[in-house]
């Protein structure tokens, strides 16, 4: 009946499903594994909100639920990550998969136009997603929303026959921790479900105690139709696993799983195995393919697989010293420091690893909890003022909202960091003083603030930039710092009738003595007769 | 040592005072006693960076000064301590001036007593340190100084104006217009110990107030002309819905930070009337002497006015020197000034205790704030004690012991 309905719709578009893992082994004993599930659902175009109409949704790969919501909001690009750990970049290089911001991470552009706004369209996606990924997105409202276009621009395919304005809408929410009800909902996605094919080794016993892990799922538009991928990261410890001895890894002892049964429906499922530089390793089985640097495995041909790297000279591995060279040519460091409750500075260096400049651009988002005072701004490179290598701000204070919350302030800036140097940026903040309904039931251990952002910039060769030695290269991928933690001072919270009594008594108090003295009449009195 | 040379001292001892490094004293300007958000200067600050960075700078609920010190700052002179020195003096010679209006001494003469009302202002704490922490309350004070210099030398535009200008600055200085408009139409000169019946014109009055509407209207339209009306909801309803929840030594915010949401606005609205219904009484009761009302109104106002800082209660206490005549009559001058001392040394204290050293909670500040309300209203109905006392005059010495002055 299926096949019939299948046969009898010209229009249903052609999709095809690739999965892909990337496997880099480290120094540090570390292993990487970066798993992408890519359908593609050829043809496609995203809905343009002003068509009222909706036409039936068929799909065989990708997933309908998705789709439904993805239709519904008419949603041209998402992204959605959901991350636990700090991605250490100085040890782990990019990441596969970019958004490794701690914590919950939704952006999602949408053309403008139609009955529904985009704010509109924007709070039922997140509680839509929430509901679909068991995660308290719908907590992503107007106090977390900002639309910073140019650190997280269109990579769609806009639509061709108008010039139709595209929104973006982005929040984060760093407390939120990404656990097994957000994989059981993530797998569901996929067309073999984890019965199959390399989501075979998602077992959530082991993803979830490797060091860091993430969900991401990325939809665009592209010339060949919609594209959807989901992707999982983590990496994995096998030093840890074997007690400090050694770094030797399988699929068995990663996942507690090997993939036995290949995904019939994948067009194309491969495995990228990332070479390390230093020899001295076995790895088995052969690879299908091969070149210095990766080995391309496929689990269609090869099935059971299970790859297995050792280091049959080593008998306990030593952490090299000392540490290897930052992966990345840029490292990052956010801290706020201060002893105070109520004041602050928030602190970010960056330090260049290469000999070249590098220009990249700043952004941070921050929730109305804290107030950055924009004067005491200082950027300084090992103690001398340096203003002349920040261009291009903006800031958006905390615009307060229709329903009374304060939105996030956002500061946008494109930094120059020289070659070999470390720029130090700080701002004074401030934290607020919130009501006593304000503050969550573990009101002591503060709030996390988000992740700022450096992102890639376009280096204008125009005016003042003529000379490209003077203003370098960028970085190739956007880099997260870490979240950071606030301790907003506190009322007490078993106070509040207490309060409401006393000053009120002391008011009454003061109100009634002065009218006492107001309205009684004076009068001269005998004291004894 | 008589005022001719006391009053230059004091204002070379507050110039000097102006040159202290800010570095040296920046701990001053965060600190919630001495600034409140409506008045602190790193907002003051900030709200001129957005400025110049065009940035509307009553976006964001930080910055909720008058435009006025937005145009004068970025123009015509940098916000510099030496600013608020000059409005100091400018406020002790203002008081300078009430005392003799209300003395009816000539310029010159007042002998030492005049120089002792300039040291009541000048070297007060209250206003001196929110003075170092270059707050906005002192430009307040002194416009509130001004307006009352004004009607007691019976020149009602420059009072209203001046009047128009504060309640700019501040909306609660709102409560002064009655007594500052009786005070127009009648004299300075102390009428405490002879109660009479208000014998101004009405017509009069009413004109005034028309001309303080119209003054008025016009600064809110200059504002508005700079920035759009974001001013009035930013700096006038903080004061009525108290948005920003500091603390600060007044009874406002730990009140609101505990209050049950749905009962907010009903609280917030009692608060605001509370402090509206002492000005019918107080001016009816002491209809013979305006200028001992808007005194006692300014006491009111150093108590349970929103965003209260120490120069509240300190311009009220300062004011105590324009009216030496009452002194005799207080019951419990040492009792006041010893609880005003000991909420002055605990609110920093307890302050520090709970956001800096973590080892005190909020109650502990509040508690503080509770004392500084008590010592507030005991000088408060101190002194409205003595003024209503002072007219019933003195029993003989020798009969102390068989009549008294009582309240029925």
């Amino acid at each position: 009946m299926t096949l019939c309905v299948v046969q009898a719709t010209p229009t249903i578009p052609q999709e095809r499903y690739h999965e892909d893992l990337t496997i880099r082994p480290l120094t540090d004993g570390k292993v990487v594994t970066a798993f992408t599930f890519t359908t593609l659902l050829g043809g496609a175009s995203p809905r343009d909100p002003r068509d009222a109409e909706s036409s039936a949704q068929h799909y065989t790969l990708f997933p309908l639920t998705l789709g439904q919501i993805l239709r519904e909001y008419s949603v041209t690009e998402l992204h959605l990550s959901l991350n636990a750990g700090k991605w250490n970049y100085n040890s782990w290089g990019f990441p596969d998969h970019p958004s490794v911001g701690t914590g919950a991470e939704l952006w999602a552009w949408m053309a403008d136009g139609g009955p529904l706004s985009v704010d509109d369209r924007w709070m039922g996606l997140r509680n839509a997603l929430a509901g679909l990924f068991c995660a308290s997105l719908g907590s992503l409202d107007d106090r977390r929303t900002s639309s910073p276009a140019s650190a997280f621009p269109l990579s769609s395919v806009p639509f061709p026959h108008d010039s139709t304005p595209y929104a973006l809408r982005h929040a984060t929410l760093p407390s939120e921790h990404v656990c097994t009800e957000n994989l059981t909902p993530f797998l569901k996605l996929l067309p073999c479900k984890s019965r199959a094919g390399l989501a075979r080794l998602l077992d959530p016993q082991r993803v979830f105690d490797t060091d860091w892990h993430g969900l991401g799922v990325h939809v665009r538009s592209t010339e060949a139709g919609i594209e959807l991928r989901l992707g999982a990261q983590a990496v994995f410890d096998p030093v840890r696993r074997s007690r400090g001895k050694r770094r030797d890894w399988s699929f068995q002892s990663l996942f507690d799983r090997q993939i036995d049964v290949a995904c019939p429906v994948a067009s194309s499922s491969t495995i990228h195995l990332v070479v390390p530089d230093i020899r001295g390793y076995n790895l088995s089985p052969e690879p299908v393919a091969s070149n210095d640097t990766v080995n391309v495995y496929s689990p269609t041909s090869h099935v059971p697989l299970d790859i297995a790297m050792s280091w049959p000279e080593e008998h306990i591995f030593k952490y090299p010293l000392p540490p290897p060279a930052p992966q990345t040519p840029l490292s990052v460091k956010r801290t706020l420091y201060g002893s105070s409750q109520t004041r602050g500075v928030l602190f970010v260096s960056f330090s260049n690893n290469d000999h070249s400049p590098i220009t990249v651009g700043y952004l941070e988002t921050l929730p109305a909890l804290v107030t950055l005072w924009m004067h005491t701004m200082k950027v300084d490179v090992g103690g001398i003022a340096r203003d002349d290598l920040v261009s291009d701000m903006i800031y958006h204070p905390p615009l307060l909202l229709a329903n009374g919350h304060h939105g996030p302030s956002t500061l946008q800036t494109t930094l120059t960091i020289p070659g070999k140097s470390t720029l130090r940026l700080s701002v004074d903040v401030s934290k607020t003083f919130l009501k006593y309904t304000e503050h969550p039931p573990d009101a002591m251990r503060g709030w996390d603030l988000p992740p700022a952002v450096l992102f890639p910039v376009l280096l204008l060769l125009d005016g003042e930039r003529t000379n490209a030695s003077l203003a370098g290269q960028s970085i190739p991928k956007r880099i997260y710092t870490p979240t950071l933690l606030v301790d907003l001072p506190t009322p007490d919270f078993s106070m509040p009738y207490n309060v409401i009594i006393l000053s009120c008594t002391l008011m009454t108090l003061i109100f009634g003595s002065i009218f006492n003295l107001l309205t009684r009449k004076w009068t001269i009195v005998k004291m004894h007769d | 040592m008589d005022s001719t040379s006391l009053f230059p001292l004091l204002v070379s001892f507050r110039l000097l005072l102006a040159c202290i490094p800010l570095h040296l004293i920046s701990g001053l300007q965060h600190d919630h006693q001495l600034s409140s958000p409506l008045t602190s200067y790193s907002r003051l600050k900030e709200g001129l960076w957005l400025y110049s960075h065009n940035i509307d700078p009553y976006a964001g609920g930080v910055f909720r000064h008058s435009p006025l010190f937005l145009s004068i700052f970025s123009t015509l002179l940098p916000p510099l301590p030496i600013v608020w020195a000059l409005s100091d003096i400018v406020g002790a010679w203002a008081l300078l001036r009430i005392w003799r209006a209300r003395q009816r001494v000539g310029k010159g003469s007042g002998g030492r007593a005049g120089g002792l009302v300039a040291a009541a202002f000048l070297l007060n704490p209250y206003l001196f340190l929110p003075s170092l922490a270059l707050s906005a309350s002192t430009f307040e004070n002194t416009a509130v100084l001004l307006t009352l210099m004004f009607a007691s030398e019976g020149k009602p535009s420059a009072a209203l104006l001046a009047l128009a200008f504060s309640t700019h600055l501040c909306i609660s200085t709102l409560l002064l217009l009655l007594p500052v408009l009786m005070l127009l139409v009648t004299s300075p000169v102390s009428q405490l110990a002879s109660p009479q019946e208000f014998r101004g014109d009405l017509r009069t009055t009413c004109k005034y107030a028309g001309q303080f509407v119209a003054y008025w209207l016009v600064l809110l339209g200059a504002s508005s002309l700079m920035v759009g009306d974001v001013y009035c909801e930013q700096s006038y309803r903080a004061s009525l819905t108290l948005p920003d929840l500091t603390p600060n030594p007044g009874l406002w915010w730990y009140f609101f930070t505990e209050m049950f949401d749905h009962f907010r606005p009903f609280f917030l609205m009692v608060f605001s009337v509370h402090l509206v219904i002492y000005i019918l009484p107080i001016c009816i009761k002491f209809q013979h002497d305006a200028l001992y009302a808007s005194f006692l109104l300014v006491g009111i106002l150093g108590i349970f006015k929103a965003y209260l800082t120490l120069a509240d209660p300190g311009l009220f206490l300062s004011m105590f020197a324009l009216f030496p005549e009452v002194y005799p009559y207080l019951r419990h001058p040492i009792v006041t000034t010893l609880v005003h001392i000991h909420a002055a040394l605990l609110l920093p204290l307890f302050h520090a205790l709970w956001v800096t050293e973590g080892r005190g909670n909020a109650n502990f500040y509040y508690a503080a704030s509770l004392v500084m309300g008590v010592a507030g209203g005991m000088g408060v109905v101190d002194a409205c004690y003595a003024g209503l006392r002072i007219a019933f005059g003195d029993v003989a010495e020798g009969e102390r012991n068989n009549w008294a002055v009582v309240q029925e």
